[in-house]
Order: C-alpha cells, then sequence, then structure tokens
C-alpha cells in the first residue's frame, strides 16, 4: 500500500491555552487535530489534574511538513514565553494525503 | 463571647475539620483524589444552590433593600486592586503584570468562602440578611476587569498580541461558570420565589452541608498540594495574603454598616471583601494575561487566603463587626 511522508507535531500545554493553540492550527493550515488530558511533570511545577488549574493536555496534529515549520516557528515564538509548554515534530507516513 | 470562643467555635466545624482532614491527607501523601470532573460537579451545584437561595431572598426582602448594599460591595470589588496593586509593585517588587494579576485574585471573591461565613453565622445563632448572596454575584467580575486592564497597561508597550485580547477577559469575567452559573441562579430563584424553593428544597438545601464538607475535603487536598509552592511565592506574598485580608475584611464590614446592613450582613460583607477568588479569577487572568505567573496568584488565593480566612478571618471579621455595632 502506499504511504506518504507528513509531520506529527505534538503539543503538551496546560489546559487554558487549548483555545489559543487550536486556533493557531487553524490559522497555519492543519486540518485537524486530536486532544486528551494529560498529567505530568516539568520545568513549570506538577501537574496534577486535581483543578483545571492544574490540568494537562495533549494536542496532536498531522500535517504537512510545511505547515509544522510554520506551526513550531509560531509556537517558539509568541507561545513558549507565556505558557507552560512543549511542542515536537516527528515524521509519520499517512495513508490518503490529500486529507492532510 | 470573645474572639478566641469565636476562633474555637469556627474550627470545630465540619467544614473546617473535612478542609484540615483533606490537608493532612495531601501533607501526608495518601492517594485521596478526587477526579476532576467531581470537582466541577460540587462547584456547579455550591453555586446553583447559594444563587437559588440569595435569589428567593431577594424576592422575599424586595429589590429596594438590596440595591443599596450591593452597589457598595460592587464598589468596594472594584477599588481593590486600585490599593493592592502598588502594594504588590512597590512594596513586594513584583512585575506590573503579576502584580495585576494578583490584585484582581484579592478583589474578587471566594463563593465558599462566603458559604462558611453563612454557616459559622449559623453556627452561633446570629442572623443576617439571606440576600447577601448578590453581593457576592455582583463582586465577582469588577475586579478581574480592574485588574485586567491593570496588566494590560503595563503590557502594552510590549506590542500586544492578538489572543490575550481585553475581549477575551470580559468575556471570561462575565461569563466564566462561576459568574454565570450564580447569577443565572440568582435570578432564577428570584423569578420563582417561595414557591419555587418549596419545589428544589429537598435537592438544594438539605443536603447541601453534605455536599459542602465533601468540596471541602477536595479544597484541602487541593490546597495541601500547593504547600510546596509556598517557598516559591516568597515571605512578602505569605504575609499579603494574611495581611491584605483583615485590612480588607475591616473596610467591607466597616462598608456594610454604611450601607445599612445588619450585624451579620455586615460581616459577610467583610468576609467577601477579605477573600480571593480562586475560580473566576485564575480563569479569566490566564487567558487575559497569559505573561503573569500562575504560581503567584494561585498559591496566595488557594494555600494562603483561603485557609486563613475559613479558619481564622471569619470569627474575626465578625468580632470587627461586634465591635463596629456595639
Amino acid at each position: 500500500m502506499n504511504t506518504y511522508p507528513m509531520k506529527l507535531v505534538t503539543i503538551v500545554c496546560e489546559a487554558y491555552a487549548q483555545d489559543t493553540v487550536t486556533k493557531l492550527l487553524n490559522e497555519v493550515g492543519a486540518h485537524g487535530w486530536t486532544l486528551f488530558a494529560v498529567e505530568g511533570d516539568g520545568s513549570q511545577g506538577k501537574r496534577p489534574a486535581d483543578i483545571k488549574e492544574f490540568a494537562n493536555i495533549q494536542i496532536e496534529a498531522v500535517v504537512q511538513p510545511e505547515v509544522a515549520d510554520k506551526l513550531l516557528e509560531r509556537l517558539a515564538n509568541d507561545f513558549f514565553p507565556r505558557y507552560a509548554m512543549i511542542a515536537f515534530e516527528s515524521e509519520v507516513r499517512v495513508l490518503r494525503r490529500e486529507k492532510f | 463571647m470573645d474572639i478566641l470562643d469565636a476562633i474555637h467555635a469556627n474550627l470545630l466545624s465540619p467544614a473546617v475539620l473535612f478542609f484540615g482532614l483533606g490537608l493532612v491527607a495531601a501533607l501526608t501523601k495518601s492517594d485521596l483524589k478526587f477526579p476532576e470532573p467531581l470537582y466541577v460537579a460540587l462547584t456547579i451545584y455550591l453555586l446553583l444552590a447559594i444563587g437559588f437561595k440569595g435569589g428567593v431572598a431577594i424576592a422575599e426582602a424586595g429589590i429596594e433593600k438590596v440595591w443599596l448594599p450591593a452597589l457598595a460591595a460592587m464598589a468596594l470589588g472594584a477599588l481593590i486592586p486600585l490599593w493592592t496593586y502598588p502594594v504588590l509593585r512597590f512594596g513586594g517588587k513584583f512585575s506590573a503584570v503579576d502584580a495585576a494579576a494578583i490584585a484582581a485574585h484579592y478583589g474578587s471573591v471566594s463563593a465558599v468562602t462566603f458559604i462558611a461565613a453563612t454557616n459559622y453565622l449559623k453556627a452561633i445563632n446570629q442572623p443576617f440578611e439571606n440576600y447577601a448572596t448578590a453581593f457576592l454575584a455582583v463582586m465577582e467580575s469588577p475586579a478581574i476587569l480592574v485588574g485586567v486592564v491593570l496588566g494590560k497597561m503595563a503590557t502594552k508597550s510590549k506590542g500586544g498580541s492578538d489572543f490575550s485580547s481585553i475581549k477575551t477577559a470580559i468575556h471570561e469575567a462575565l461569563f466564566g461558570r462561576s459568574i454565570f452559573l450564580l447569577v443565572g441562579a440568582l435570578i432564577v430563584g428570584w423569578l420563582c420565589g417561595k414557591p419555587g424553593m418549596d419545589k428544589v428544597e429537598p435537592f438544594f438545601v438539605t443536603p447541601f452541608q453534605g455536599v459542602l464538607a465533601l468540596f471541602l475535603l477536595e479544597m484541602g487536598t487541593v490546597a495541601g498540594r500547593r504547600v510546596g509552592d509556598l517557598k516559591k511565592v516568597g515571605p512578602f506574598l505569605l504575609a499579603f495574603g494574611i495581611v491584605m485580608p483583615l485590612l480588607h475584611g475591616g473596610i467591607g464590614v466597616w462598608l456594610g454598616k454604611v450601607a445599612g446592613l445588619e450585624l451579620g450582613g455586615a460581616t459577610l460583607m467583610g468576609g467577601l471583601a477579605a477573600s480571593a477568588s480562586y475560580i473566576a479569577a485564575p480563569a479569566a487572568i490566564r487567558l487575559s494575561l497569559p505573561d503573569a505567573n500562575p504560581t503567584f496568584y494561585l498559591t496566595s488565593s488557594l494555600a494562603i487566603t483561603f485557609p486563613f480566612n475559613i479558619s481564622l478571618g471569619i470569627p474575626i471579621y465578625y468580632e470587627i463587626a461586634r465591635w463596629l455595632y456595639r
């Protein structure tokens, strides 16, 4: 079966950043995303997710490589200084290239 | 009854004891943990119940009795950030945006502190105006808006970004879940009046104390998990979180008296002025002033001021009121 190279961008951030991050995903041209609640610990302290103020989410989007570049750049410039957040990209292969 | 008796009576109420139990659970690293949706559900119940009860009380007392003290409460809420901001900025050497964020929290109010205060008054058989819930409802938003404006003025030069707009702040301050539920239930209760209360009483009134105990057990664990952050916020904020409530409590009681409230109502106004928000304000501030450090405002309102108010603060405001009403 034919598969095509794409980038998977993973963003782990505080729950309060959800709306602004998903808005950004739209802006840079991601065609979809998946979100789930997670817990963790990092440089900005434990996030035990007991109340929303300390909840963490993970957002994943499969995008074209140039969209991934744009997305990571915007995240680094506008979001990292403000929110508790990490982001990284990885190589994935997809079916149905036109979906992304 | 002197002040020590007053404090003693308060510390032995189920609500405060359960809060203490929650603290112990967190400090001893017990695996007790409420799922986040339960915390949200308990908050919804408590806000609906007190909003509804307050609305019914307004219907019974008549709006002409309520509007003046409510206006006074609203003004006090809006004014508190104006003097807490310089104290934090120049006394505590906080950055402008952090000072504005903390100031917004202390001007805004905590519904559970208010409930604890009404419980305390009931326990010592001190009558109070039931419509005081209206003051709680109108005090929540103004300080948040004032704090956000203060913070925006300070950070404007750095180039504003679209995702932290003032519009977000206004939306969150007026339609955030806590203010929406409280004001909504207040209006529903007001429209229903006493006949409506008879219908929902078994759900909103009878189990209320038990739900409150459950919620405070949870709050104890939430506050207890933040104890480690106390080291990060420093001694200034620690002192601020106790001294400011005492000052604001005194001002609130006095203002309540000036606005024509009875002793009980003035005590509640004092408790409201002294309390710091930890539901409405953090959400609004995080979205509209993302540059402010949440550790400062959450730790001070959740782990310092809230425990102080429900244990020692409320009986102290009551004693201040008794002294003023002699």
